[in-house]
C-alpha cells in the first residue's frame, strides 16, 4: 500500500546524542473516569469486563508514557487475558479445594502447579512484550523454556532450602533472564547487574526492618505489660482477651508502617539498580527515583486512599507511576530513527501471538 | 487538513504526513508517501486522556495525531462514531453518575445481595460437605481446646432428652446431634458446627444453672443449625475477603484485613440476631417464654466481663442490645 521508500537515514550525525528523559502526561482526574466507569462496568458484569478494563488500563498508561517524542503502546487483547484469567482460576479452586482435602491429592495439585509455573511465567513475558511496542515496533521475548526452569524452579528450590540466603541471588538470575532475553524489533537487551549489589540492597533492607522490628518489640512488649497490670488490679483473669486484640491491632499497624516506610526504599533501590543496569543495544538507561520521595509518595497516597474509602486510588496509581518514570532518561547511543521491527521469519518461537496471558504481573 | 507522523512498522522511523477526509476515504500525503484507504478499512483509537491518537492501517503501518479536538473534527466530519465506554468515560457528568452507581451497588450488595445468595447457597450445599468440615473442625478443636465433659452422664441424659423433645413449629424435634464438652479458653459457651451438630460447654451449664434457661440457649445455637449460620459466614466472609483483596490489591495487600475484619463482624452480628429469633419462636411455641434465653445471656455475659462491652468490634452483639429484643419478644 505505502509506496517505495527512498533512501538514506535523516539528519542528526552528531557525535552525542541528547538524553531523552521519560516523561508521564497522564493525570488522576482523567484516569478516574476511565476507573470508575471500568469498575462500574466490571461490578455489573460480575468481573467478565475486567480484562477489558485491564487492557484500558494499560493502554492508557502505554499512551501517556512519553521517550523522544512517541509514546508506547500496548496492543493486548482482552479475549486472551480473560481465558488466561480463566485458568489461573481453575489453578486456584484446585489448590484451594486439594487443601482441604488433607490427602495425597494436594501433594498432587501442588507439585503439578510448581511444575507448570515456569513455564507460565515465561508464557507471559513473551505475552507483555510481544503486545508492547513504540513507534511501531513490538517487543519480544525470546527466553528459552529450559533456562525459565533453572531460573525459577531450581532457584526457586534452593532459596527455600536456604532459607531465603539466596534470594538476591535468585532475584538477579530472574532480572538477568527476563532482560538479556528481550529484544525490541531487532535489538537485544542486556543485563550487567552483578548478584553482590543485590546482596548489598537486600542487607540493608534486612537492617531496616531488625530495627523496626526491634522498636515494635519494645512497643508491643510496653503496651502489653501496661495492659496485664491493669488486669491484675481489676481482679481478672488472665489472658485478657482486650490486651491479645491490642497486641494484634499493633502487630497489624506495625506491618502497614513497615511496608510504607522500608518497603519504598527497598523498591527504589532495587529498581534504579536494575534499570541502570539495562540496556538496549547499546543505549543506556539511567534511573534516580529517590528513596525518600517515594516514602513520601506511600505515605501520603495511603492516608488519603483510607480516608476516601479507596476512590483516591486512581489518582494514587498515577501519582506513583509519574514519579517513578520521571526518574528515568534514556541516553541514547545513535539516532532514534535507526531501530528494526524484528524480521517476520526470525520471529522466535512459534506463535508468539497466541501466547496466552497468563496474568502474572511480577513487580520489579 | 491535519497533521500527523506516518510510521511504517518496519523501523522508528518518523515521517511527516497531512491527512484528509474526502466522503469516506481517508488520504495520507508526505516524504514519498502518498495512499488513500477507506476510512472503514482504518482501526481508528479511541480517544484516552490526552495521548496521541493513532489511526491503524492493515499492514500494521500507522498516522499518529497528536491535536485531538481537530482529529474529533475531522471524524466527526466523516460521522464516525466514538464508542459509548470511550465517550462516558469522557465527561463528567456521567462519571459522577457511574461513581454514584458504584457506591450504591457496593453498599447494596454488602447489605442485601450477598447475604441472600450465602443463605440460598448455604442450603444448597450438599450435606457431605457440611460433614467433612464439621469432622475436621472438631477433630482440630478436641484436644487443644476441647476437653471431654464433666458432667455426670445423668445430667447430659436429661439436658440431652430435654432438648430432643421440643416440638418444632414445622412439627417434628430436633435432629441435630448434642455434645458436651469441657473448655477452660472458651469459659461458658456453645457453638454450632457446620452440619449442624451443636456442642454444649460445662461451663455454660454451670453458670446458666436453670434447666429451662439452658434449653433456650440450646434453642438459640438451634437456629444457627438451621439457619445453616456457619456455611453461611464461611461463603459470605470468602466472597467478601476476594472483593476486597481485588479492589485493594493493585494498591496494597495488606491494607485489605482491615475493613474485611470490621466488616465480617457485622456480618456474625446479623446472624446472631437471627438465631435470638429462632431461639424466642421455638421457646414460644413450646409455652416457655423468650424471657429464659435473656436471663441465660444475662449470666453469660457477667462471667465474660470484659468482652461485654468490646461493642462495635465483637462478634457477640452488645449483650444489652439483645436482652432487650428478648424482652420485648417475650410480652
Amino acid at each position: 500500500m505505502t509506496q517505495e521508500l527512498s533512501g538514506g537515514s535523516s539528519s542528526g550525525d552528531s557525535p552525542r546524542f541528547a538524553p531523552a528523559p521519560v516523561t508521564f502526561t497522564g493525570t488522576g482526574t482523567e484516569y478516574f473516569g476511565i476507573w470508575i466507569v471500568n469498575l462500574l462496568l466490571t461490578i455489573v458484569t460480575l468481573g467478565i469486563y475486567a480484562s477489558w478494563a485491564k487492557v484500558r488500563r494499560l493502554q492508557y498508561f502505554y499512551r501517556h508514557t512519553e521517550v523522544a517524542g512517541s509514546t508506547f503502546d500496548f496492543h493486548g487483547n482482552p479475549v486472551k487475558i480473560f481465558i488466561g484469567r480463566l485458568i489461573a482460576l481453575a489453578m486456584l479452586i484446585a489448590y484451594n479445594v486439594s487443601v482441604r482435602l488433607h490427602s495425597l491429592m494436594t501433594l498432587v495439585v501442588v507439585g503439578a502447579i510448581a511444575i507448570i509455573m515456569p513455564w507460565l511465567l515465561r508464557n507471559s513475558f513473551r505475552f507483555r512484550l510481544y503486545n508492547s511496542s513504540w513507534r511501531g515496533i513490538r517487543f519480544h521475548f525470546r527466553g528459552a523454556v529450559g533456562a525459565a526452569y533453572r531460573v525459577f524452579l531450581l532457584n526457586g528450590f534452593l532459596t527455600m532450602i536456604t532459607l531465603y540466603l539466596l534470594a538476591p541471588f535468585m532475584h538477579q538470575r530472574v532480572k538477568a533472564y527476563q532482560h538479556n532475553n528481550s529484544w525490541f524489533g531487532q535489538t537485544q537487551c542486556s543485563f550487567h547487574a552483578r548478584v553482590g549489589e543485590f546482596y548489598k540492597i537486600y542487607l540493608l533492607w534486612l537492617v531496616g526492618l531488625l530495627l523496626f522490628g526491634t522498636l515494635v518489640i519494645f512497643g508491643g512488649i510496653g503496651s502489653t505489660f501496661v495492659a496485664i497490670s491493669h488486669a491484675k488490679e481489676s481482679g481478672a483473669p488472665p489472658p485478657n482477651p482486650m490486651v491479645i486484640l491490642k497486641m494484634i491491632g499493633v502487630l497489624y499497624g506495625a506491618l502497614i508502617l513497615a511496608a510504607v516506610l522500608i518497603g519504598p526504599v527497598f523498591h527504589a533501590l532495587i529498581t534504579n539498580l536494575i534499570w541502570r543496569n539495562t540496556r538496549i543495544g547499546e543505549h543506556r538507561i539511567e534511573c534516580k527515583i529517590s528513596p525518600l520521595g517515594l516514602v513520601w509518595i506511600g505515605i501520603s497516597n495511603l492516608f488519603l486512599t483510607v480516608i476516601t474509602l479507596g476512590l483516591f486510588m486512581p489518582w494514587a496509581m498515577i501519582r506513583l507511576i509519574k514519579f517513578q518514570l520521571n526518574a528515568v532518561t534514556l541516553v541514547p547511543a545513535s539516532d532514534m530513527q535507526e531501530f528494526l521491527a524484528a524480521e517476520p521469519d526470525k520471529i522466535g518461537a512459534v506463535g508468539e501471538e497466541t501466547a496466552t496471558a497468563f496474568d502474572f504481573d511480577i513487580s520489579l | 487538513m491535519l497533521t500527523a507522523d506516518f510510521f511504517d512498522g518496519h523501523s522508528t522511523r518518523v515521517r511527516k504526513v497531512a491527512l484528509r477526509i474526502d466522503g469516506q476515504t481517508l488520504s495520507v500525503s508526505g516524504e514519498n508517501i502518498e495512499f488513500q484507504v477507506p476510512l472503514g478499512e482504518v482501526h481508528v483509537d479511541e480517544r484516552l486522556g490526552r495521548a496521541p491518537r493513532r489511526l491503524r492501517f492493515s499492514d500494521g503501518a500507522f498516522c499518529e495525531v497528536g491535536d485531538l479536538d481537530a482529529l474529533d473534527a475531522l471524524l466527526s466530519s466523516a460521522d464516525h462514531r466514538d464508542g459509548w465506554v470511550d465517550r462516558t468515560q469522557r465527561r463528567a457528568r456521567p462519571v459522577l453518575v457511574c461513581l454514584a452507581a458504584v457506591v450504591a451497588l457496593a453498599f447494596a450488595g454488602y447489605m442485601w445481595a450477598l447475604p441472600w445468595a450465602a443463605s440460598v447457597a448455604a442450603m444448597k450445599v450438599p450435606e457431605v460437605v457440611g460433614r467433612q468440615l464439621s469432622v475436621a473442625t472438631l477433630r482440630a478443636l478436641d484436644g487443644p481446646i476441647l476437653l471431654p465433659s464433666a458432667l455426670p452422664e445423668a445430667r447430659q441424659q436429661k439436658l440431652s432428652d430435654d432438648f430432643h423433645n421440643l416440638n418444632l413449629p414445622g412439627s417434628g424435634h430436633p435432629q441435630e446431634v448434642l455434645l458436651f464438652r469441657s473448655s477452660p479458653q472458651l469459659g461458658a459457651n456453645a457453638f454450632t458446627l457446620p452440619d449442624g451438630t451443636i456442642i454444649i460447654l460445662d461451663e455454660l451449664v454451670k453458670v446458666v444453672d436453670d434447666d429451662q434457661q439452658i434449653l433456650a440457649a440450646m434453642c438459640h445455637e438451634l437456629g444457627h443449625a438451621h439457619g445453616r449460620h456457619g456455611l453461611r459466614l464461611l461463603l459470605q466472609s470468602s466472597v467478601l475477603g476476594t472483593f476486597l483483596a481485588l479492589y485493594v490489591g493493585d494498591f496494597s495487600s495488606v491494607l485489605a484485613v482491615a475493613p474485611a475484619t470490621l466488616l465480617h463482624a457485622k456480618y456474625s452480628r446479623k446472624l446472631e440476631e437471627q438465631a435470638d429469633s429462632y431461639a424466642a419462636t421455638v421457646l414460644r411455641f413450646n409455652g416457655m417464654s423468650p424471657v429464659l434465653l435473656a436471663e441465660a445471656l444475662k449470666k453469660l455475659a457477667a462471667a465474660h466481663q470484659g468482652k461485654a462491652d468490646m461493642g462495635y468490634m465483637s462478634t457477640h452483639p452488645a449483650i444489652d442490645e439483645r436482652v432487650r429484643h428478648l424482652y420485648a419478644e417475650g410480652r
